[in-house]
C-alpha cells in the first residue's frame, strides 16, 4: 500500500485554485529562517513545473507543519497535505533528513519515538507507574502491511 | 459527564518530562478525573511519520484509537501533537470510506477493527468542557497572581475544520481561548502578545535545522518580551522544550536574555491547587520559577467569581 | 393580426421539412432517407429535405407548402427549438396557420452533433425523433395568447443612485412612480462616498441635484422610513402593501438643528459607520431628502405618545415636532416593480489575522470614506482612530472578503479602483504620505480606469503584489506592522504603517432577503438577485414585471448602476407603454367538473397562481400569474388540470412513439426547457459524443413530469427513464423541481417494493452549461441498459400493466 504519487494524498485539481495571493508564504514561520521556498512557491512549482521540481529539494523539509497556511488561504487549499505528499515521495527517493529517518525507525522498532534508558528511575522518583509495554510485533506487522519497510528501504 | 479517560501521555512527557505527568496525574486526582493506562504506542507524530509514510502514520494512529475503543473510553492526551494525529486519523476514517476500508483491512490482520465510537480530547478541552471552570475554581487554594503568556501551540487547533469543527468562525478558522480562561480561574492574568499563534519552531529543529528553529522562537520571544508577561504557559512538551532550550541557545548566539520561565498547564494548575513545587518538578526547569513563587496568594474562603 | 386557421375538427394534414443544415446534419444523418420515411407516415401529405430551412428560401418553402398543400400541421426536423422555434412559428403565422400547430424535432444538437461517428445510429434516431414529432403534431391544438392590462404606475424599491435614476427616468417618461426607501433619506451608498472614480467628482455634489429632483418631481411619490411588506398579483397588476414609520417631525422643519443640541440620548451614527454618534432626533446627512429631521423612536425616551422628555419640543422654534404622529399602511397598485436594494460591505471581523476590531487603526474602506469626507466625523481630516493623529504611512489591503471560499467567492468589482482613488485623495491632501497598496490583481477595466491607475503610480503610490499574512500592532503606539511576502521581489517584509485600510468586498444588503421572499425572486450562488439571462436580459428577472437595477443585481460602480437603472426603467416603460402584456399560451387550464377541491395543486404552485374558492370548494387559476411549469397538472390525480400545448395526451403519445420498437434499448428522457434540455443542447454545441439510445421529451419544467408518465414508460417496456431538471436552487420556476425530486423518490420506493431495479429510473440535475455532465449521465445509462435481463423487463411490464392504454 505504498504511495506512488503525491496526488493520492493531495488532490491535484486543487492546485488550480491558487491565484498567488501570498498570504500563506506571508504567514509561514519557516520563512524566518531565510532558507525556504515558502508554501506559495512550492505550490507554484508543482503546478507549473511538476512535482519533480521540488521533491528532491531538501528545502521542503523546512515546513514545521504549523498549518497556518491552510487557515489563511482564501481558497482553503490544503497546503500541508501537499507538503505531506511531497515529503512522502521525497523520502522514498532519499530526500529525508537524518533525524527524521532515525525517529521513524525508532518508532518502527520500539513503538516509541524516544530512547528510554534512564526513564524508569526518573519515573520511580516521581511516583509514576512504569511505562506501558508496547506490542512491537503488532506495530511491526502493521508497518509491513503498509509497505513502510519496503518503500523506505529499512530493514525490519 | 463521565470523567474516566484512556490516558495518552505520548512519548516525550513520560520519557523526558515525567514531572509533567506527575502534575497531570495529581491534578486529575484532585478534580476527580480517572486516568486509565493502556498499551498505546507512539501516536505517531505529524512532524515525522506522517511526512515519511502517510499510510503507516494512519494505520498506527488508528491502532491506538482501537485500543481505546476496545475499552470503551475516550482518550485524554497531554500532547498537542498526539491530539492532532488522533483527531485527524479519526476524521479521515469517518469521512473517507476508501481509506477506512484499507486501514481496517490491515488492522483485521492483527485482530483490530476501527468502529469510530470514541472521542479524543486534549487535557485543556477535558478541563474546559468536561470538568468545567467552576469545578476547577473550587479546588484552587491559591491565586497565581502572575502575568502569563499563553502559547497554545499549532497542533492543538489547526486545521480548525478537523480539530474544532463545531467552533468554526464564518471564516473557517478558530481562535482558542480555553487556556486563558483556565488561567484566569487560577487567579493568573493572561496577557495578550502579538503573533500569539505563531509556531514555536520545534519540528524544524527536531527534523532539520536547530538554528533555524531558534530564529522562529526568537520572533515569538521578541513579542512576548514586548508584552508584560512574566511566565509562559504551554500545553505541549515539544513547545516546552523549544522555549526551555531555545532561550539558552539564543542567549549564547545572539546575547539576548529573555529568561521566561515556562510551565506546562498542569504545573500551573498544581500550583494553584496547593501542590508542592517539588512535586511539580519545578526545580528541574532551567529558567527558574522560584522568583515568582512568592506571588502565590492564599484564597481566603471567598468564592472566586466564575466567568 | 390575421386570422389563423384553427382546424380543430379537420383531419391533420402534416408537412414535414427535414433540414440538412449544410453538413451539420447532412454530413451524419441520411436526410433524404428521413424525409422519405416521413412521407410514409399516416397524415403526412408533404415531406421534403432542405438545405437550410431557417433561411429565407427555406422559410418560403414552408409557406408555399402550407398554401399549396393546405397544411394544418408543420413539423421541421432541424436544430434545437430553443433557437428557431420562434422563427418557424412566425413563418406559420404569416401563412395563416396558428403558430401553436407547429412542432420541431431536434436532429442536430441532440443527434447529428453528438453521434458524429455513428451514422447509422444517428439516422435511425433522427427517424425516431421525426416520428415522435409527427405523432405529437397530430394532437396539437390551436392556441390564442391572451393579454392582460398593465397599470401605468411603477414601484421602485430602494432609494440609492440606481433607484433614484430609475425613478427619474420613469417619471420623466410620464409614469407615476412610488419610490420606497427604508432609511430616513434617499442617497444610499453614493451619499456616503467622498469622491467618485475615475473623475474624482465629489460624490454627494453630483448626487444631490438628482435627489432634489426626486423630492420635487410631480410624478414621484417618495416614501422614506418605509418598507415593502407584501406583494400580491402579477405582471401589470401588482398589489403592494407598504408600512411607513412615523417621522415625528412635520414638513415645517427648517433643518436648523437646535433640537439636536438638547437631546440627551446617544447612539452610533449609522451613516458614519459607527465612527461618531447621533442623537435620537437627527438628520442623517446635510443634503438629505426629505430635508426634515427624524426621531428614532427606539432611542427616544418617549414611547407610544407619552412625552416624558420634552427637551427638543422646547428647543424647536418652528414647532414642527409632533409626538402624536403614527405610522401608516399604504396600499399601492402598480404595473411594474424595480428592485434596487443596493449593497452592504463585508465585515472582516472573522479574518482574525488582520485585526479588524482588535486594532483601532485597522479600518474598512467605507469607514475611510467617512473619515476623509468633509461632512464626516473628523470633518475631512484623515486621522487615526487611536490618537487622532494624521497618518504618515498608510497601507491598503485588497480583496478582503472577496475571491475567497472563506468569505465571498466573487470579485467585488469596485475595490481596486476605489483604493486607487483613495490613494490619490490622500496624496492630494497630504502629499508626503507613504502609501502602499497590497494587491493580488489590479482590475482597472473601465473607461478612464487605466489612466487613474497610471496617475496613482506616477504620484508615488507603491503597488506590492501579495497580501500580508498578518497584521500586528505595537501595544503602546498602536502602530501597525504588516508581515508578508513581497512575491515579485522574492523578499519577506515587515512594513510599519500608521494605518491600514481594508478594501472590503460588497455583498447584497442583508435586509434584501426579505424582499427576495416577498417577490419570490431567485438569487444566484453569490447571493445577488438573479437576472433572467446574463447576456441578453440583464435587468429582467424570471418573473415578468419585476426588474433589477444597481448593486442588488451584482457588485458594480456608480456608472454601471446608473446605466442599469435606466435600462430597467426602459424595460418597465415598454410594459407600461404597451398597456397590455401577452401571456404565452402554455398556461394551465382547470376543469371544474373534475376538480375535487383537494388543494394539492395549490400547494405546489411556486407562483401562488392557483386559488381554492372557499365557497364553492373548487380551485381556479389566475392565468396572468401562471408561468406554465405544469407542477400542478402533474400533481392532480383526477386529471382536472391540463397544460395548454403540453398536454398529458401529447406526452403519452410521445412516450408511446419512443417505445414502439425495441423499447428495452431506449432511454426515455424528460428534460426541462430552461436547464437540462439546454444542457443537452450544449453537449451538442460542444460536440461531446454519447451513445444514441436516448430520446428526449421536452417539457417546460421537470415539475411537469407526473409519476404516471414514468409508470407508462415502464409499462411499455422502456429500458430506462431519465428525469432531468435544473439544479435545486436554480429552478426557472422558482422551486417546482422540488416536486420532481419528491415524485422520483416516491417512485424509487415503489419500484423497490415491487422488486424492480431502482437505477433504471435516474434523476439528474443538469444546468444549461453542463453539456459534459449530460453526456456522462447518458453514457452511464446506456452502459447499464446492456445489463438489464429479460426477466427484469417482464417483471416491470407486469408491475405497471394497468397503466397501459393511456396513449391516444
Amino acid at each position: 500500500m505504498s504511495v506512488k504519487k503525491v496526488w493520492t494524498i493531495f488532490d491535484r485539481s486543487r492546485l488550480y485554485e491558487c491565484y498567488e495571493c501570498s498570504r500563506c508564504s506571508g504567514s509561514c514561520p519557516a520563512t524566518l529562517t531565510h532558507h525556504t521556498l515558502g508554501p506559495r512557491k512550492i505550490l507554484l512549482k508543482c503546478l507549473q513545473q511538476g512535482q519533480e521540481s521540488v521533491i528532491e529539494d531538501p528545502a521542503i523539509w523546512y515546513c514545521t507543519t504549523c498549518m497556518v497556511c491552510q487557515d489563511r488561504c482564501p481558497q482553503e487549499i490544503n497546503i500541508p497535505e501537499l507538503l505531506t505528499g511531497l515529503r512522502n515521495i521525497g523520502a522514498q527517493k532519499g530526500n529525508v533528513p537524518e533525524k527524521v529517518k532515525f525517529a521513524v525507525e525508532k518508532i518502527a522498532k520500539t513503538g516509541r519515538s524516544l530512547l528510554t534508558f534512564r526513564v524508569e528511575r526518573e519515573r520511580e522518583r516521581y511516583g509514576l507507574p512504569p511505562l506501558q509495554e508496547i506490542d512491537t510485533e503488532e506495530v511491526s506487522r502493521i508497518l509491513t502491511e503498509t509497505g513502510f519497510f519496503k518503500d523506505l528501504k529499512i530493514d525490519r | 459527564m463521565s470523567l474516566k479517560y484512556a490516558f495518552f501521555p505520548g512519548c516525550v512527557i513520560p520519557a523526558k518530562y515525567p514531572h509533567f505527568e506527575r502534575a497531570t496525574r495529581a491534578v486529575a486526582e484532585g478534580l476527580g478525573i480517572e486516568l486509565v493506562d493502556l498499551p498505546f504506542s507512539c501516536c505517531p507524530p505529524t512532524s515525522n511519520m506522517k511526512l515519511v509514510h502517510y499510510d503507516s502514520w494512519l494505520a498506527l494512529a488508528v491502532r491506538n484509537l482501537c485500543i481505546a475503543e476496545e475499552q470503551g473510553l475516550n482518550i485524554l492526551t497531554t500532547c498537542t501533537g498526539c491530539v492532532s494525529t488522533l483527531k485527524e486519523a479519526n476524521h479521515i476514517m469517518q469521512e473517507k470510506p476508501n481509506r477506512r476500508r484499507k486501514v481496517n483491512r490491515i488492522l483485521k490482520k492483527v485482530g483490530k477493527q476501527y468502529e469510530g465510537t470514541i472521542e479524543i480530547k486534549h487535557l485543556l478541552d477535558a478541563l474546559y468542557d468536561d470538568v468545567g471552570l467552576d469545578a476547577i475554581a473550587e479546588k484552587c487554594v491559591y491565586n497565581l497572581n502572575m502575568k502569563i503568556a499563553c502559547h497554545y501551540g499549532c497542533h492543538l487547533f489547526r486545521p480548525s475544520y478537523i480539530l474544532y469543527p463545531e467552533f468554526l468562525s464564518p471564516a473557517h478558522s478558530y481562535v482558542p481561548t480555553s487556556m486563558e480562561e483556565i488561567i484566569e480561574v487560577l487567579g493568573g492574568e493572561p496577557v495578550d502578545f502579538m503573533r500569539r499563534f505563531l509556531c514555536c519552531g520545534y519540528p524544524l529543529g527536531a527534523n532539520v535545522d536547530e538554528d533555524g528553529s531558534y530564529e522562529i522562537l526568537r520572533e515569538k520571544l521578541h513579542y512576548i518580551n514586548a508584552s508584560s508577561a512574566e511566565l509562559i504557559s504551554v500545553a505541549c512538551a515539544s513547545c516546552f522544550e523549544q522555549f526551555e532550550l531555545g532561550q539558552v541557545m539564543i542567549k549564547k548566539k545572539h546575547k539576548e536574555t529573555y529568561g521566561f520561565p515556562t510551565l506546562y498547564i498542569s504545573q500551573l494548575m498544581g500550583l494553584a491547587m496547593g501542590l508542592e513545587p517539588k512535586e511539580l518538578g519545578l526545580k528541574e526547569h532551567i529558567h527558574k520559577v522560584k522568583k515568582l513563587l512568592p506571588r502565590l496568594e492564599e484564597r481566603r474562603g471567598e468564592k472566586r467569581a466564575s466567568i | 393580426m390575421h386570422v389563423t386557421r384553427d382546424k380543430a375538427n379537420e383531419k391533420p394534414k402534416i408537412g414535414v421539412f427535414v433540414c440538412h443544415c449544410g453538413l451539420n446534419i447532412g454530413g451524419v444523418v441520411d436526410v433524404q432517407k428521413v424525409a422519405d420515411f416521413a412521407a410514409t407516415l399516416p397524415d403526412v401529405v408533404f415531406a421534403s429535405a432542405n438545405l437550410y430551412t431557417c433561411s429565407q428560401p427555406g422559410q418560403e418553402e414552408i409557406k408555399k407548402a402550407i398554401r399549396e398543400q393546405d397544411l394544418n400541421r408543420v413539423v421541421v426536423a432541424s436544430c434545437t427549438p430553443r433557437l428557431h422555434e420562434p422563427t418557424f412559428r412566425a413563418a406559420c403565422e404569416q401563412s395563416g396557420l396558428n403558430p401553436y400547430l407547429f412542432e420541431m424535432a431536434n436532429i442536430r444538437e441532440h443527434c447529428s452533433w453528438v453521434h458524429l461517428h455513428d451514422k447509422v445510429g444517428a439516422t435511425q434516431k433522427a427517424i425516431d425523433l421525426v416520428q415522435m414529432a409527427v405523432t405529437r403534431s397530430r394532437l396539437l391544438e390551436a392556441q390564442v395568447e391572451s393579454s392582460v392590462p398593465v397599470i401605468a404606475r411603477a414601484l421602485v424599491i430602494g432609494g440609492g443612485v440606481a433607484g433614484i435614476q430609475a425613478a427619474l427616468d420613469l417619471a420623466d417618461s410620464g409614469f407615476q412612480v412610488y419610490l420606497v426607501e427604508r432609511a430616513s433619506s434617499i442617497g444610499g451608498r453614493m451619499a456616503q462616498i467622498d469622491k467618485t472614480f475615475p473623475t474624482m467628482d465629489c460624490s454627494i455634489c453630483i448626487l444631490a441635484p438628482k435627489m432634489a429632483e426626486v423630492g420635487r418631481h410631480p410624478n414621484i411619490k417618495l416614501f422614506t422610513l418605509s418598507e415593502v411588506e407584501q406583494v400580491e398579483g402579477y405582471v401589470g397588476n401588482f398589489k403592494v402593501r407598504v408600512k411607513r414609520k412615523a417621522r415625528y417631525v412635520t414638513d415645517d422643519c427648517t433643518s436648523c438643528g437646535d433640537c439636536v443640541k438638547e437631546c440627551p440620548q446617544l447612539a452610533p451614527d449609522e451613516f458614519n459607520e459607527g465612527l461618531s454618534t447621533r442623537r435620537a432626533i437627527f438628520i442623517s446627512f446635510a443634503q438629505a431628502v426629505p430635508s426634515s429631521y427624524v426621531i428614532d423612536m427606539d432611542l427616544c425616551l418617549n414611547k407610544e405618545g407619552i412625552v416624558a422628555c420634552d427637551k427638543c419640543l422646547h428647543a424647536c422654534k418652528a414647532r414642527c415636532i409632533d409626538f402624536s404622529q403614527k405610522g401608516e399602511e399604504l396600499n399601492l397598485d402598480v404595473g411594474a416593480i424595480i428592485v434596487a436594494t443596493g449593497v452592504d460591505v463585508y465585515d472582516p471581523s472573522p479574518l482574525t489575522e488582520i485585526g479588524y476590531r482588535r486594532f483601532p487603526n485597522v479600518i474598512t474602506s467605507l469607514e475611510f470614506e467617512r473619515l476623509i469626507n468633509a461632512g464626516g466625523p473628523s470633518h475631512g481630516n484623515l486621522i487615526r482612530p487611536s490618537d487622532q493623529k494624521v497618518p504618515k504611512r498608510v497601507a491598503f489591503l485588497q480583496c478582503i472578503g472577496s475571491r475567497s471560499t472563506r468569505a465571498n467567492k466573487y470579485c467585488s468589482n469596485i475595490c481596486c479602483m476605489n483604493t486607487i482613488k483613495d490613494a490619490l485623495l490622500i496624496k492630494e491632501h497630504w502629499p508626503g504620505t507613504e502609501i502602499k497598496v497590497f494587491y493580488i490583481d489590479i482590475r482597472a477595466f473601465g473607461k478612464g480606469f487605466e489612466d487613474l491607475f497610471r496617475r496613482a503610480r506616477r504620484e508615488g503610490v507603491e503597488f506590492i503584489r501579495g497580501i500580508p499574512g498578518e497584521i500586528i500592532q505595537d501595544p503602546e503606539t498602536h502602530d501597525l506592522t504588516l508581515i508578508g511576502e513581497n512575491m515579485l521581489l522574492g523578499e519577506w517584509y515587515k512594513y510599519q504603517v500608521d494605518m491600514a485600510i481594508l478594501s472590503v468586498g460588497i455583498e447584497p444588503r442583508r435586509d434584501s432577503k426579505h424582499i427576495q421572499q416577498i417577490l419570490n425572486l431567485s438569487t444566484g450562488k453569490d447571493g445577488f438577485f438573479l437576472e433572467a439571462h446574463p447576456k441578453l436580459r440583464p435587468v429582467d428577472t424570471a418573473t415578468s414585471g419585476i426588474f433589477l437595477a444597481g448593486g442588488a443585481e451584482g457588485p458594480k460602480d456608480i456608472k454601471d448602476s446608473v446605466t442599469q437603472a435606466s435600462a430597467a426603467a426602459s424595460r418597465a416603460g415598454i410594459l407600461m407603454t404597451r398597456g397590455e402584456v401577452k401571456v404565452e399560451a402554455i398556461t394551465a387550464r382547470l376543469d371544474p367538473e373534475k376538480c375535487t377541491g383537494c388543494g394539492m395543486c395549490v400547494e405546489v404552485c411556486p407562483y401562488k397562481a392557483l386559488r381554492k374558492d372557499e365557497e364553492t370548494g373548487i380551485v381556479h387559476i389566475i392565468e396572468a400569474s401562471c408561468a406554465g411549469c405544469g407542477a400542478c397538472a402533474a400533481e392532480c390525480r383526477f386529471g382536472a388540470i391540463q397544460m395548454r400545448h403540453y398536454s398529458d395526451k401529447q406526452i403519452y403519445a410521445q412516450i408511446a412513439s419512443i417505445t414502439r420498437e425495441e423499447p428495452e434499448k431506449k432511454i426515455v428522457a424528460f428534460c426541462c426547457n430552461w436547464c437540462s434540455y439546454a444542457g443537452a443542447d450544449f453537449a451538442g454545441v460542444s460536440r461531446i459524443q454519447y451513445p444514441p439510445q436516448v430520446r428526449i421529451i421536452r417539457t417546460m419544467c421537470s415539475g411537469r413530469v407526473s409519476m404516471d408518465f414514468i409508470r407508462f414508460a415502464f409499462a411499455r417496456g422502456a429500458g430506462a427513464v431519465l428525469v432531468s431538471g435544473c439544479h435545486p436552487a436554480d429552478c426557472h420556476y422558482i422551486n417546482a423541481n422540488m416536486q420532481t425530486e419528491k415524485r422520483v423518490k416516491r417512485l424509487w420506493k415503489e419500484m423497490q417494493k415491487k422488486g424492480l431495479h431502482t437505477d433504471r429510473l435516474q434523476l439528474a440535475w443538469v444546468s444549461a452549461a453542463e453539456g459534459r455532465r449530460f453526456a456522462g449521465v447518458i453514457q452511464k445509462m446506456a452502459d447499464d441498459l446492456e445489463r438489464i435481463s429479460e426477466k427484469e423487463l417482464q417483471k416491470t411490464r407486469a408491475a405497471y400493466e394497468k397503466f397501459l392504454g393511456k396513449e391516444p
